[in-house]
C-alpha cells in the first residue's frame, strides 16, 4: 500500500512540479518537491519531476508562444527547486548530466546583457550548465573562467560594432595561450553575422537564441560530447 | 520637476540590488501587475490602435509601473526612484517643443496627436554602419532632401584599416571624424544650419560623445544629443555623465530606447507600457527635450511585425495624448534596400506612425545590419509619405495596413537582403541607378493605384 500510495503521491507531485515550473511558481515547486523528497531518487526528481516543465517552457519560447519573462521565471523557479534537491544529490553522490558547460559573457566595454540573458535562459531549459560572467568581461577573464570550469563552450556576446572587436581579441588570446582547440567558441549579438564569425575564427554564430542552442548542441556532439 | 542634482544623488543613495533582482523581482512583477490592473490587452483585431481609453490606460499603467520600478544604475547597483506625483509633475513641466538647427534651417519639433492634421516631423538619415569613403557623400545626400527637417549622420567604425573599439582612442577619433563629416556634408548641401539630432552615433561612451562635442569639430547645442539606456530601464554613470555635461551646456538631449518585444517587456501589451515608461525615464533621468523610440521584435529583429506595429501605435498614442512631447520613431524593415518588400514594410510603418501621432524617420532597411545598407531613396520616400499622408486617421490607416501587411508578413523570416547603397544609388549625381529608379517608379505607381496615395517627388 505504501509503495502504491507513494507512487500515486509521486505522480501527483511530479504533475504539480511540471505545472509549477511552467508557471514560474517557486513556492509551489518547492512545496511539491518537499512532498516526495525523502521517498524519491533526487536525479528522478530533477529529470522526471522538474525538467519536463522547463523543457516545455523552452519549446513554447522557441515557438514564439511565450516570451522571456515567462521563461526567466520558470528558470528561476527551477533553481529554487534545485536548491532543495542538491543536498540529497550530494548525499547520494550523484550528478545531473549536463548538456554542456558554457562560460558565457558580454565582452569588455559592452554593458548590454539582454541578448546574452535570453540565450542563457533558453540554454538552461535545454540542460546546459551555465557560468554567467555578466557584462564587460575581459579576454583574460573569459579564458581564466573557462579553464577553471573545464568548459565545453565559451560564448561571447557583443551588441555594438565597436565591441565586436573584443570577440576577436578573446579568440586571439585563446590562440596565444594555445587553448583555442580546447573550446567551442560561439559569438553572437546584434551586429554579429556569419561572415564576422568566420573572419575572427569563431566556431559558430546565430541570429536567434534558438539557433544558438542548436549550434551549441551540434558542435558539442561533433566534438564527441561534453568534457 | 525633480532637479537633476537630486537625480544623481538618488543614483548614489537609492535602494541597492543586483541587476538580476531588478529584472526578476522588480521589473517583471511590476509590469505584470500594471497590465492586469489597467486591463491592457491586445485582441489582434487591428494594426493601429483606435481605442483612446486604452491609450490613456497604457499611460496610467506606465506611470504606476515606472513609480514602482525606477531606473537601475549599474555602477552603483542602486535604483533611482520617483513617486507618482513627481512623475506627473515632470510630465506637466517638460517642454512641449524642441528647437533644432540654426538660421534658415532652424526648425521646431512638436508633439502631435493621434489623427492629427499637422505635418509629422520628417527626420531622415541613418546612424548606421557606413564605410568611411561613403560617409561625407551620404550626409550631403540626406541634407539635400529639402523636406527633411533634421538629419542623422552615419556611424564610422573604421579608421583606415583599424576597426574602432568602444572606449578606445580609436572611438574618440571616429566620433570626432563623424562629427566633421556631418557638418561638412550639411555645408556642401547648402544647409549649414541643419540640425543633426542623432549625436553621437559613432560614440558608445560618454568620453567619445563629450570629446566630439567641441565646437571646432562642428558640434552645436542646437543639434540633438541622444542618451541611451540599456535593456530595460537601466543606465550607467557614462550616460549620466553625458546628461550632466549636456545639461550644463544647454544642449538638446534626446531620450532613445529600443525595447525588445519578447524581452523583459514580454508581449505587445508589455512593450506598449515599457515604450511609454521610457519617455518618463527620459524626462526625469536623462532630462530629455525630445524622444526617440525604436522597438524591435526579438525573433524577427525588425519592427514591421504586426505585434510591434500595434504596440508602437498604442504607446505613441499614450504619449501623444498625455505628454505631448516632441517625439519620433525609428522602425526597422526586414527586407534590405532597393527591394519591393522594403517599401511595403516602410509604408506600413510610416502610416501607423503618422496616424498615431509620432514624428517619422526613414524605416531602416535590412534590420540595419548591413554596412552601407541605407539609401537616400528610403529617406525621400519617408518625406513623401509624410507630406502625402498627414491627417490620415487611425481608422483609414488600419484599412490600408490590412492590404499592405499581407504582402510582406510571411516573408519576414526570409526577407531579401537587398543592395548596398553603392550598388543602387549614384552618390556622385545623387540619384538612384536605373534599376532602382525603375523599381521606385513602379512602387510610387502601385501606391497611387492601390491605396490612392499620391507621392510627389520633390526637387
Amino acid at each position: 500500500m505504501r509503495e502504491g500510495g507513494c507512487f500515486m503521491g509521486k505522480k501527483e507531485a511530479f504533475s504539480k512540479m511540471f505545472k509549477a515550473v511552467q508557471e514560474g511558481d517557486a513556492d509551489a515547486l518547492v512545496s511539491a518537491v518537499n512532498e516526495v523528497l525523502n521517498d524519491t531518487d533526487p536525479l528522478e526528481l530533477i529529470q522526471d519531476g522538474m525538467m519536463p516543465g522547463l523543457k516545455k517552457v523552452g519549446e513554447a519560447f522557441s515557438a514564439g508562444e511565450i516570451f522571456l519573462p515567462e521563461m526567466l521565471m520558470a528558470a528561476e523557479a527551477f533553481q529554487e527547486g534545485m536548491k532543495v534537491i542538491e543536498p540529497k544529490l550530494a548525499q547520494a553522490g550523484k550528478q545531473v548530466k549536463s548538456a554542456g558547460k558554457v562560460v558565457f559573457g558580454t565582452v569588455v566595454s559592452d554593458i548590454h546583457e539582454l541578448g546574452k540573458n535570453i540565450v542563457i535562459t533558453l540554454m538552461k531549459t535545454h540542460g546546459f550548465d551555465i557560468i554567467d560572467l555578466g557584462a564587460n568581461v575581459s579576454p583574460t577573464t573569459f579564458v581564466q573562467e573557462a579553464e577553471r570550469a573545464n568548459a565545453d563552450v565559451v560564448a561571447l556576446s557583443a551588441l555594438m560594432t565597436t565591441t565586436m572587436t573584443y570577440q576577436r581579441d578573446t579568440i586571439n588570446y585563446l590562440k596565444e595561450r594555445g587553448l583555442r582547440d580546447r573550446y567551442i567558441v560561439l559569438v553572437g549579438g546584434g551586429p554579429v553575422d556569419a561572415e564576422w564569425a568566420e573572419q575572427i575564427g569563431a566556431d559558430g554564430t546565430s541570429t536567434s537564441a534558438v539557433g544558438a542552442v542548436e549550434i551549441a548542441e551540434k558542435l558539442i556532439a561533433q566534438k564527441g560530447g561534453t568534457s | 520637476m525633480v532637479n537633476f542634482i537630486d537625480v544623481i544623488d538618488r543614483a548614489a543613495t537609492g535602494p541597492m540590488m543586483s541587476q538580476k533582482d531588478f529584472d526578476v523581482k522588480v521589473f517583471i512583477p511590476a509590469l505584470r501587475r500594471a497590465l492586469k490592473k489597467f486591463d491592457i490587452t491586445y485582441d489582434r483585431k487591428e494594426y493601429v490602435n483606435t481605442d483612446d481609453d486604452l491609450a490613456n490606460r497604457i499611460f496610467e499603467a506606465a506611470v504606476e509601473f515606472y513609480s514602482e520600478v525606477g531606473t537601475y544604475i549599474t555602477d552603483t547597483e542602486r535604483v533611482i526612484q520617483f513617486t507618482k506625483s513627481e512623475i506627473l509633475e515632470a510630465v506637466e513641466d517638460v517642454p512641449k517643443e524642441a528647437f533644432f538647427g540654426e538660421g534658415p534651417d532652424r526648425c521646431i519639433m512638436k508633439g502631435r496627436k493621434p489623427d492629427d492634421n499637422e505635418l509629422p516631423h520628417c527626420h531622415v538619415g541613418s546612424g548606421t554602419n557606413t564605410s568611411e569613403e561613403n560617409a561625407l557623400r551620404l550626409v550631403e545626400s540626406y541634407a539635400r532632401i529639402s523636406k527633411a527637417k533634421t538629419i542623422s549622420i552615419p556611424i564610422i567604425n573604421t579608421l583606415g584599416h583599424i576597426r574602432t573599439a568602444a572606449g578606445a582612442p580609436s572611438e574618440v577619433f571616429a566620433a570626432i571624424r563623424a562629427m566633421q563629416y556631418g557638418r561638412e556634408g550639411c555645408r556642401r548641401a547648402g544647409r549649414p544650419g541643419l540640425g543633426i539630432i542623432d549625436h553621437v552615433s559613432s560614440a558608445s561612451t560618454g568620453v567619445s560623445t563629450i570629446a566630439s562635442s567641441a565646437p571646432q569639430f562642428g558640434a552645436r547645442p542646437s543639434d540633438g544629443w541622444l542618451v541611451a539606456p540599456f535593456a530595460e530601464l537601466k543606465t550607467d554613470y557614462s550616460s549620466l555623465n553625458q546628461t550632466a555635461y549636456l545639461t550644463a551646456w544647454g544642449a538638446n538631449i534626446g531620450q532613445e530606447a529600443g525595447p525588445l518585444l519578447g524581452g523583459y517587456a514580454g508581449g505587445p501589451e508589455g512593450l506598449a507600457v515599457v515604450n511609454t515608461a521610457y519617455s518618463l525615464h527620459g524626462i526625469l533621468v536623462i532630462r530629455a527635450t525630445y524622444h526617440l523610440i525604436y522597438p524591435i521584435h526579438m525573433t524577427h529583429v525588425c519592427s514591421s511585425h504586426p505585434d510591434v506595429l500595434w504596440a508602437t501605435s498604442a504607446s505613441t498614442q499614450a504619449i501623444a495624448r498625455n505628454m505631448n512631447v516632441p517625439y519620433y520613431t525609428l522602425l526597422y524593415a526586414a527586407a534590405g534596400a532597393a527591394t519591393k518588400m522594403y517599401f511595403d514594410e516602410a509604408l506600413a510603418c510610416l502610416l501607423m506612425l503618422i496616424a498615431s501621432g509620432s514624428g517619422i524617420e526613414d524605416v531602416h532597411p535590412g534590420k540595419a545590419r548591413q554596412t552601407d545598407g541605407c539609401t537616400p531613396v528610403d529617406m525621400e520616400f519617408t518625406c513623401q509619405v509624410g507630406h502625402a499622408c498627414k491627417g490620415i486617421t487611425r481608422k483609414d490607416a488600419n484599412k490600408l495596413l490590412e492590404k499592405i501587411i499581407p504582402k510582406y508578413v510571411d516573408q519576414l523570416t526570409d526577407a531579401p537582403l537587398g543592395e548596398k547603397v553603392n550598388e543602387c544609388y549614384d552618390l556622385d549625381y545623387f540619384k538612384p541607378k536605373p534599376h532602382f529608379e525603375k523599381l521606385y517608379t513602379e512602387v510610387i505607381k502601385e501606391i497611387k493605384g492601390e491605396y490612392n496615395i499620391d507621392l510627389v517627388r520633390f526637387e
